[in-house]
């Protein structure tokens, strides 16, 4: 096993890591029995269940995948009907060196199951854009980060990284210290499909057909996305969304970065609400190392959470409503949102990215007034949100706008694999917190909201009934008060020594400087843990190899999903309908390039 | 909004079809327009109350945490605290620090002889100051960091090390907040003055004059 060194790709020969003992997940038993269970259940011999991990997981034949995965997507008592997650993992020393990873979702049992399919470097993978349209995206990246092809693939080219980039970025055997410029000659011209409904019409249509591109730099599109739509006359008749202008290499990055540092770059990933990042990362890491963060840590999180996902709203409200002329939205919802990150700047020292959150608690405590200020915002904030509602959601020119435009099924949601609110407007009630409740949010009285419609309008009453919910959580929360006690675990493995006793003990000195030096250093093995994000499910996939630094992590996110149907969702509307849409769906282009 | 229940833990947000009165729309928009002229009103007699602040003329005061500029601090005898034993630069996520080590030859202490923070790199996290174990770097709430070339963003020895008798109010991030007789360490970083009334620690938060600056 040969890691990366943080500059350069010389295989790294230090000092052997001291922790090298296996991870065995709490669950790992139960979901061993229920993984027996559902393999009984397909019954393919080539399938063989991987034990011991924190999700059934079984290795598959890289030529019966798309059979398994057809037979967990139909069986009437399993129906893994959602893809959650597709990617993969390099494991050089290994005959077979890849792990293609495919983590599917059962709306009906509230369960997970993993998937992994090994294949060595020359060998392909049988495409599974049949089986869910949402794995389409998942392969091209894929492709791009580790070089593994999928055969029947409609579009396989590179997504995250440019067309003149050579090699691919997530090898280990790849040096980051290259660099690829993109020049003019290798930029590709994006052709949308025409969509099969608009193919005939060509020679009757009275216009000439013409290919619009909006953006990368479009005010619109709130970030670095590309939308090239082929129009007839105003109607959008095909649409592709090119994406990967605002890729920093997140996953690169963590594999060269210790466990703490790679937290200031989860904030990165979606910046609208960035406590929610590191609240999913450090919980996984924490899941690892088998430590929960102390109780008062755990308020803090559940309270700074929920504060950002109304800011996460408030912007994507806010901003939707500019798209559409209504500006004074705009003013008056950035001023609970500059509250919020002002809370968040008491706590943290920072506004938009606090990196507040350290694995094991929280960098400090939460000042004295902490809760005084959340009352205030809990009391002031609804106001806002009763003024904004007022003033568009029974406007004829708002609703003509928002009704029945960006439709997507109920069915292609799931297929997709849209989680969160946009998921939530085609009425199907998942959300995390819900379903897999982490923090105690199982201890809170609230709701699920669901609207009917999967348009643009049922996006924005789910979004605002959301926000009235969090507030119901928060005064909750505030009721009950901070629990008093540590915000940081006692472990000097995980945690630095209070300053003072860095000062005046060598014990504490030397734990400080071994955990600056050498970082958490987490047992082998691998853990997957979601959060409710923004947008929906953010999950963090981390393998270790009992060194300091992460071997592979993986972040989902779930903007990718969500923006990769949004060439569907316009097709047959016009480019200020495609705009009402783009907004209501809140794409981050941090989270989605990663 | 109509909100109907339709399971446990799940509610159903009714679509609300637009009544005659609202289709006709002249009604929503005078409603709309009421409200905004409400606010407008609101707001033009009271204009202490606006939510905005005239910048640069006043200025944001941001809580005694604020992740602004570095500082390197000094000992009472005037010298580095500083020791250059690197542990700043190995906890950077963003690799911004460079640090050479000098030797006292007198005291045979190490020094750093070289200490640059690239402002442009840096992310402003706050790990160089928790990773410290000499007390000697703090960021402190200047944010105000525009410059014109990207050669002046890597800051220097000289711009970062301050006096012994450096105030504590312009101070953020830091080791520990508060009193700072309570703690006993602090050092040189001006022993025994004041702190500098901070926004939300000793005041109630709904006061909206903590947005603006004195």
């Amino acid at each position: 096993m040969s890691t990366l060194t943080k500059f350069s790709a010389i295989p790294y020969t230090g000092p052997a890591p001291t922790n090298r003992q296996p991870y065995i997940p709490v669950e790992a038993e139960r979901m061993d029995a229920r993984g027996q269970e559902i393999s009984a259940r397909i019954a393919r011999p080539a399938v063989v269940q991987e034990t011991g991990q924190d999700l059934p997981t079984f290795l598959v034949e890289k030529d019966a995948i798309i059979d398994v995965l057809r037979a967990l997507h139909d069986d009437a008592e399993l129906q893994f009907t959602m893809p959650l997650d597709l990617f993969g993992a390099d494991y050089p020393n290994r005959e077979k060196r890849f792990d293609v990873v495919y983590q599917l979702y059962s709306v009906k049992n509230n369960e997970r199951v993993r998937l992994k399919v090994r294949v060595a470097e020359d060998e392909s993978v049988p495409t599974s854009t049949g089986v869910f349209q949402g794995y389409d995206w998942y392969e091209r990246e894929v492709w791009d980060m580790y070089g593994i092809v999928f055969d029947g693939h409609p579009n396989l080219r590179r997504i995250l990284t440019h067309e003149m980039f050579q090699g691919h970025a997530l090898r280990k055997d790849y040096d980051p210290a290259q660099r690829w410029l993109l020049t003019d000659r290798g930029v590709s011209t994006i052709t949308p499909k025409i969509d099969p409904r608009y193919v005939q019409e060509e020679s009757e249509s009275d216009f000439e057909r013409v290919t619009l591109n909006l953006g990368p730099s479009h005010p619109a599109t709130h970030g670095t996305l590309r939308i090239v739509v082929t129009l007839d006359g105003e109607t959008i008749v095909g649409a592709e969304q090119e994406i990967g202008y605002l890729h920093r290499c997140f996953e690169k990055m963590s594999e060269t970065h210790t466990y703490q540092q790679v937290i200031p770059y989860t904030d990165r990933l979606n910046y609208c609400s960035a406590v929610i990042n590191n609240v999913g990362y450090c919980m996984t890491v924490e899941k690892m190392l088998g430590i929960t963060a102390p109780e008062r840590a755990q308020h803090v999180r559940l309270m700074l959470s929920e504060f950002y996902r109304i800011s996460d709203h408030i912007v994507c409200i806010g901003t939707n409503l500019v798209d559409m002329g209504a500006l004074t939205n705009f003013w008056w919802l950035f001023q609970p949102r500059e509250e919020i990150i002002s809370l968040a700047e008491t706590c943290s020292g920072a506004r938009l990215l606090p990196s507040y959150l350290r694995v094991g608690g929280l960098a400090v405590d939460v000042p004295s007034t902490f809760l005084a200020h959340s009352q205030h915002l809990v009391r002031t904030l609804p106001k806002f949100i009763d003024d904004v509602e007022a003033l568009v959601m029974k406007n004829r020119i708002f609703r003509d706008r928002v009704d029945g435009v960006g439709v997507i099924s109920r069915e292609d949601a799931i297929n997709y694999g849209f989680t969160g609110p946009c998921l939530r407007a085609t009425g199907v009630p998942f959300d995390v917190r819900k379903a897999n409740p982490y923090l105690g949010y199982e201890t809170y009285d609230w709701d699920v909201p669901v609207a009917e419609g999967g348009d643009t309008y049922a996006r924005f009453l789910v979004r605002f009934e959301e926000m009235r919910q969090s507030l119901r959580i928060l005064q909750q929360a505030i009721d009950r008060g901070l629990p008093p006690g540590p915000v940081m675990v006692d472990n000097p493995y995980v945690a630095l020594p209070p300053k003072e006793k860095v000062y005046n003990e060598m014990e504490s000195l030397i734990y400080h400087f071994k955990l600056i030096m050498h970082g958490i250093q987490p047992p082998v093995g691998e853990a997957y843990f979601q959060v409710e994000g923004g947008n929906g499910e953010v999950g963090f996939y981390i393998v270790s190899d009992g060194t300091k630094h992460p071997y592979r992590v993986r972040v989902r996110p779930p903007c990718f999903p969500i923006f990769e149907a949004f060439g569907k969702m316009i097709i047959g509307q016009t480019i200020p309908d495609a705009i009402a849409a783009l907004g209501s769906l809140n794409i981050i282009a941090g989270e989605l390039d990663h | 909004m109509t909100i109907t229940r339709v399971s446990p833990g799940v509610v159903k947000v009714e679509r609300h079809a637009l009544t005659l009165g609202e289709r006709t729309y002249l009604p929503q928009v005078i409603g709309g327009m009421f409200r905004t002229l409400k606010h407008l009103l609101k707001n033009l007699f009271n204009i202490k109350g606006l939510p905005t602040i005239s910048y640069p003329e006043v200025k944001r005061v941001y809580s005694e945490r604020f992740r602004g500029r570095h500082i390197l601090t000094s000992r009472e005898d005037g010298t580095t605290r500083c020791v250059a034993c690197y542990m700043c630069s190995t906890a950077c996520p963003a690799e911004c620090i460079t640090i050479e080590a000098g030797e006292d030859q007198r005291t045979r202490e190490k020094f750093p002889v070289r200490y640059d923070i690239d402002l442009l790199r840096c992310v402003f996290c706050g790990y160089c100051v928790d990773a410290c174990p000499e007390d000697a770097i703090y960021m402190t709430r200047d944010y105000e960091m525009a410059i014109d070339t990207r050669a002046r963003a890597v800051v220097g020895l000289r711009d970062l090390v301050v006096p012994p008798n450096f105030p504590v109010a312009p101070m953020g991030w830091r080791p520990y907040y508060g009193s700072i007789e309570k703690h006993g360490t602090a050092g040189g970083t001006g022993v025994g003055q004041p702190l500098r009334e901070a926004p939300y620690e000793d005041q109630d938060p709904p006061n909206p004059d903590v947005y603006r600056g004195a």
